[in-house]
């Protein structure tokens, strides 16, 4: 499963297994889930979201340390 | 599982202590209800007041802007902001332009007012000397000197910071692990001055955790700076915000219960307060000081004295 990853203003296309979660994702990238908002294709989504192919997934950091 | 107040599919939030899930129009309308709701609550705002917002273009003060901009669609408050430009390489010019154009945007009065303008010196350079304090201290007392001026030259009657839950939090726990009893007083949703020369200042964002800000400013996709300080790292407020933090993992309540016991103890803190001082004005920049010099003159001179060795 392909899906495209906006992460820090990069953009990439990532390979997958099947009925990868937002959170699986984030713990993969290492972003802790409450320091972020995930949009999938423009949407603010919930952590147990799957991603499906050919989504666009945005993360953005909302918090950051101090 | 939709939304639990008007049964929509697009889910955008979940309360995990309360079950709630919420849609973007309904976490929208919720957390603006609530913030007017505070802001009565505690009497923060009243009719007529012009309140100015200290804007730095973060997600807090623009969230902020935004809902106190809607007292001011309806003529209740008169709105205007300041920005304050510390001195910060790479960081602090996004900030201004986004608060630039929201004031833009809104039609409102706007100062942008620097450290080097006020002070003969930016943060930058301040942390360039040899052995410096750190940088949070200089920041907090020159930023809060500078506000306060401009909000009585700009003829405010409330300044309105963006502070939130997770600010508060760890005021309130900073402040008692250094046993600064004194500065614990002072924590609240209004500031009540010794001065009339202390504009009050208000915090109506005080009870919205930090994570909802953020979820705020994205949904109504508002321009915000999003962007660490890079001197937040070195405080001790970073260190009590990470503990806070990992505890509200598994004890998703813990930020609004420190808040609500503060409350509870802040009377009697109030009680105790058996000192008497009066304020004066500072002999050097006629700013209200309980000494004979203001904070902000003592580091002044501090630093022009770093500066000649």
């Amino acid at each position: 499963m392909k899906f495209t990853l906006i992460n820090n203003k990069k953009t990439e296309q990532l390979s997958f297994k099947n009925n990868l979660t937002i959170k699986e994702l984030l713990d993969q990238i290492e972003k802790p889930l409450e320091t972020v908002v995930i949009k999938k294709n423009g949407q603010i989504v919930l952590e147990d979201e799957i991603i499906q192919e050919g989504d666009t997934i945005e993360v953005i950091q909302i918090i950051y340390g101090g | 599982m939709n939304c639990t107040k008007c049964g929509k599919k697009e889910v955008m939030m979940e309360r995990k202590h309360s079950g709630q899930r919420l849609c973007p129009e309904c976490f929208i309308s919720g957390i603006q209800k609530k913030v007017l709701k505070d802001i009565r609550k505690y009497g923060l705002i009243e009719k007529g007041d012009n309140v100015m917002v200290a804007l730095s273009g973060g997600k807090d003060s623009v969230m902020l802007l935004d809902i106190l901009s809607s007292l001011q669609n309806r003529g209740i408050i008169d709105l205007m902001a300041v920005t304050i430009d510390e001195g910060i390489q790479g960081y602090r010019q996004d900030g201004i332009k986004i608060a630039e154009n929201h004031a833009r945007r809104l039609g409102i009065e706007h100062r942008v007012v620097s450290f080097k303008e006020y002070f003969n010196i930016s943060l930058d350079e301040i942390m360039a000397l040899p052995f410096p304090r750190g940088a949070c201290t200089y920041c907090g007392v020159f930023r809060r000197w500078l506000i306060n001026r401009t909000a009585r030259e700009m003829g405010a009657t409330k300044i309105a910071t963006g502070h939130n839950l997770d600010d508060e939090t760890q005021s309130i726990m900073m402040n008692y692990l250094e046993g600064n009893i004194e500065n614990l007083r002072r924590i609240g949703p209004r500031s009540h001055p010794k001065s009339d020369k202390f504009i009050v200042k208000i915090k109506p964002l005080g009870e919205i955790p930090e994570r909802e800000v953020g979820l705020y400013v994205v949904a109504k996709g508002l321009e915000v700076h999003f962007a660490g300080c890079p001197y937040s790292q070195e405080s001790f407020r970073a260190e009590i915000g990470e503990i806070i933090k990992n505890l509200s993992k598994n004890h998703p309540t813990i930020m609004y219960s420190t808040l609500r016991g503060f409350h509870k103890i802040k009377t009697a803190l109030k009680k105790e307060d058996s000192r008497n001082f009066t304020m004066d004005n500072c002999i050097k920049c006629g700013e209200p000081s309980a000494q004979e010099l203001c904070r902000a003159c003592v580091f002044c001179e501090e630093l022009e004295k770093k500066k000649t060795h």
